[in-house]
């Protein structure tokens, strides 16, 4: 090789030559004759190492991409409200007709809802299994739904709420069946005691105040007086909740009770209702405009848009409560009264997948940054393995050949010292690239001297 | 050879000697990929660290004693200037005195005529018409009631606006002034008639306190006394055959500074859904009726808003200034790059007849409407207690964006490097395959 080039017999002059092969001239990676190389057994085991690395890590990448990204936003509200529909599901412990439930709100509007929601005559026994009582404090209304306060449920439930929200909890109860149950049949010898009043209705969308009240005792009715020992006020929320309907979402007051024994008695819940969206299509948000209503306020705001928001995105309220109540005189008005007020901060919820073209990068940078590490690495090992073993002969070994001999006689054909010391380095860091090619076809590594 | 220095030795990035080299073609192609490649993600790399981006906060509001601006554009086609009333009161009923004001009436033509503008003229929320060519030693009498408690000269009713104070104060109603002495020299009932086919609107900022509380568009005079609130509204309903009816067309209404325009540009189409350029709720809305006693209410929901632009630290913030020494429409315009103030708000519609009723027309019939008030177009709003902050901030610091760099180049380069011995070695084993 060494003449050769200066007679003008060198690699270029054989071969085909073709335009394309001009490009030969910007190779910026160099590659070695196969002979010139090395492979050992520390190199072997160091690429299959960093081969397990990269995949790992590869299917790690690949997991935090798919399970995606949760953004929480603040926005005002647009649009003009108009409606807000209200569904609720109460039994009271009176009887049907002895209950008026009615609302009043701030725009002097008073809506008899007893017109628009139904009422069920119904026997309070069979509502009483095993709910959580309303009365209770904050861990034992997270219990509620269901089962009795135990304290590993509790634990499941508390962490229940501080979880971080998967949007896709919600979007499956937009699926599901939006009535309301059917009341359960009475059984033989239950006397109806009770009222059911479910429904959804429609109020204006401001400040209001809705209550269940007793006949005769709040508004001014014609009609005899109701005996005062047939007041009772107990009630079980089964539902309560603001916007369109779904069942399957879980509000503060649903399924939860409280029961009493003095005739008249005051329940008054206040409530601050804050729309909500949950979407896993956030760039489908920005079609909303303002001049219709906005979806979030019930089923007539949700009509009037497209319907493939359904399959992505849930519109509903959230609310929070706080509660009082107490004995009241007989000259007062006894009853549940739940008055409730509007943000006008509405909260998105979108949950955000990164492209698959930053996926790509970022799956490169990580399988190019465990192989430098790795070949630094390799490196390292490899000095530290020729410094000790210099070490040792160098007081072992009585022979003539210096270190540097030996490591000349490692690489086949070796020139002077500076290219000898680079073939060494050189045969580790091949030794690192010839596993790749082993990706390639499969073979394993072999033994080097 | 290059004489050997101690740094050869430590020389851990090694390069083959030129001879044992070996190009190729494929080696060159995928140089020159990897090449472009590497100047196609630096300059993305460049773009993002340029780019400004807009992080919405939301924070309690804790500020005090502060003032809020409401500018608005609302025509009324059918009720004369003459007749409209706006009122600012609070949560108290306290009719707001004292705060700047800064709104015109501009009369339109009627509806038949096309209700174009006729002429501007400015609306004092108190009026004093002068009596320039009067004796000075004129007390004009006020005709049963007592004078007001702001008349020219104490004790007397000088001008037709002072008569009809002191009847409001009592709750008559005045009607057209016929038979008052200063009405008729001033031709009230005449003007009145004139301009009863005429619209108006109403154009112009009112800065108050950040209270909760209403302003309202009602015909007739008002008067205040404590808790209640009269307005007269003789004129508007025995109007001599015109139909008046609040039938109104917001074209604008915001509570504060619009954004300027260059940075609507740079918060961009993302970031439209929280901004109030253009996207309040009630801009080019309209309401129609043809009762004259309907009754129109809105109740509006602010939430302040702050803009802060890169570097707003640097400019004072112009809520340090004293109201007094801000204009009107002045808190949007403080020095390029200081903080902008303004809010946004959600709003609710209602309407009904003063007569009660329900909304069977609108498909509830369990709604019930209250019954009384006056007729009129009324605003009442709530400060909500959550302030949303708006701040602009790079995406990338320069540490990043050389980290990106890095990142960059040493990726694509082992990546690179990986294929091309993948390729190179696939190459050889084809070579031996088909020698052998």
């Amino acid at each position: 090789m060494n003449g050769f080039a200066d007679k003008g017999l060198d690699e270029d002059r054989f071969g085909a030559k073709s335009p394309i092969s001009a490009v030969k001239a910007f190779d910026a990676f160099p590659k070695v004759k196969a002979n010139y190389t090395e492979r050992t057994n520390n190199g072997g085991v160091w690429t299959v190492v960093l081969v397990i690395a990269s995949v790992m890590l590869t299917f790690s990448e690949l997991k935090r991409w798919w399970v995606g990204d949760t953004t929480h936003t603040f926005s005002v509200e647009q649009g003009v409200g108009h409606d807000l529909q209200i569904n609720m599901d109460v039994v009271v412990a009176m009887k049907c007709d002895d209950l008026h439930v009615n609302l009043q709100d701030a725009s002097g509007d008073r809506i008899l809802a007893g017109t628009a929601l139904k009422k069920d005559a119904t026997a309070w026994a069979q509502w009483a299994h095993g709910k959580g009582k309303l009365r209770a404090s904050r861990q034992e209304r997270m219990v509620s739904s269901g089962s009795s306060a135990g304290s590993e449920e509790y634990r499941e439930r508390r962490t229940g709420e501080y979880r971080e929200e998967d949007v896709h909890d919600y979007l499956g109860a937009a699926k599901r069946s939006k009535k309301f149950a059917k009341t359960p049949k009475l059984s033989r010898g239950l006397q109806p005691d009770s009222c059911r009043i479910f429904g959804s209705m429609h109020t204006n969308k401001v400040q209001g105040d809705f209550h269940i009240t007793a006949r005769g005792h709040g508004y001014m009715e014609f009609a005899p007086h109701l005996d005062h020992s047939s007041f009772n006020f107990s009630h079980h929320v089964n539902e309560l909740s603001f916007g369109p309907f779904y069942p399957s979402l879980v509000n503060p007051l649903d399924q939860t009770a409280a029961t009493t024994d003095s005739h008249f008695y005051k329940y008054q819940y206040y409530l601050s209702v804050v729309p909500t969206i949950y979407t896993t299509d956030s760039k489908a948000l920005r079609r909303i405009d303002k001049y219709s209503e906005s979806p979030s306020s019930g089923s007539d705001g949700l009509d009037q848009h497209p319907k493939r928001y359904s399959r992505n995105t849930v519109f509903t309220n959230q609310y929070a409560v706080t509660e009082q109540s107490h004995p009241v005189g007989e000259n007062q008005v006894p009853g549940v009264f739940v008055k409730f007020d509007i943000e006008p901060v509405l909260l998105t919820i979108a949950e955000e997948w990164s492209s698959v073209p930053a996926l790509f990068i970022r799956l490169v940078n990580v399988v190019s940054g465990v192989l430098v590490a790795g070949g630094w690495l390799f490196q390292l090992t490899e000095w530290s393995k020729e410094y000790r073993q210099s070490r040792r002969r160098a007081t072992t070994t009585d022979s003539i050949l210096s270190p540097i001999d030996i490591s000349r006689e490692k690489s086949n054909g070796g020139y002077d010292i500076s290219s000898s010391l680079s073939a060494v380095s050189q045969a580790g860091y091949s030794a690192l690239k010839s596993p790749l090619s082993a990706v390639g076809n499969a073979v394993g590594d072999r033994k080097g001297f | 050879m290059p004489p050997k220095s101690r740094f050869t030795r430590l020389d851990a990035f090694t390069k083959t000697v030129e001879d044992a080299r070996i190009r190729t073609t494929s080696g060159g192609i995928v140089t020159l990929t990897s090449l472009l490649l590497i100047l196609y993600l630096t300059w993305s790399e460049w773009a993002e660290y340029r780019r400004i981006i807009v992080r919405p906060e939301l924070i309690v509001d804790k500020g005090r004693g502060e003032k809020m601006e409401i500018h608005m554009n609302i025509s009324f086609p059918r009720v004369p200037c003459e007749l409209l009333t706006l009122d600012v009161m609070d949560v108290s009923g306290e009719v707001q005195t004292g705060v700047m004001h800064g709104v015109n009436k501009v009369r339109l033509r009627s509806e038949s005529e096309g209700g174009g503008m006729i002429d501007t003229t400015a609306l004092e929320l108190h009026e004093g018409e002068g009596a320039e060519h009067l004796d000075p030693e004129y007390c004009g009498e006020c005709y049963g009631a007592p004078a007001p408690s702001n008349a020219q000269k104490s004790g007397c009713c000088n001008t037709c606006a002072e008569v009809r104070d002191a009847y409001a104060s009592v709750s008559w109603s005045f009607g057209r002034g016929e038979g008052v002495e200063q009405c008729e020299r001033e031709h009230y009932s005449q003007h009145l008639d004139e301009q009863r086919r005429e619209g108006c609107r109403i154009e112009g900022g009112i800065r108050v306190n950040k209270v909760v509380g209403n302003f309202h568009f009602a015909p007739g005079k008002s008067f205040s006394n404590g808790n209640m609130h009269v307005h007269d509204l003789d004129n508007y309903f025995n109007s001599n055959g015109v139909e008046h009816s609040f039938t109104h067309k917001i074209h604008h209404l915001r509570f504060g500074p619009e954004l300027p325009d260059d940075v609507v540009k740079r918060v961009g189409k993302k970031g439209m859904a929280w901004s109030n350029h253009h996207l309040n709720p009630l801009d080019d809305t309209e309401q129609k009726t043809e009762e004259k006693p309907f009754n129109f209410m809105y109740f509006v929901k602010v939430v302040s808003t702050a803009y802060l632009p890169l570097g707003w630290e640097r400019t004072g913030s112009i809520l340090d200034i004293p109201h007094e020494l801000v204009e009107l429409g002045g808190y949007g315009k403080g020095d390029a790059g200081s903080s902008i103030e303004t809010h946004q708000y959600s709003v609710t519609s209602h309407k009904r007849s003063l007569a009660g009723g329900d909304a069977q027309d609108e498909g509830h019939k369990e709604r019930l409407h209250a019954r009384g008030g006056i007729p009129g177009v009324f605003f009442s709003y709530d400060i909500s207690p959550m302030k949303v902050i708006n701040r602009e901030a790079r995406a990338k610091s320069f540490s990043g964006f050389l980290v990106g760099v890095c990142a960059v180049v040493g990726g694509t380069l082992t990546v690179a490097a990986a294929i091309d011995r993948m390729l190179y070695e696939g190459h050889q084993r084809v070579k031996k395959m088909h020698s052998s």
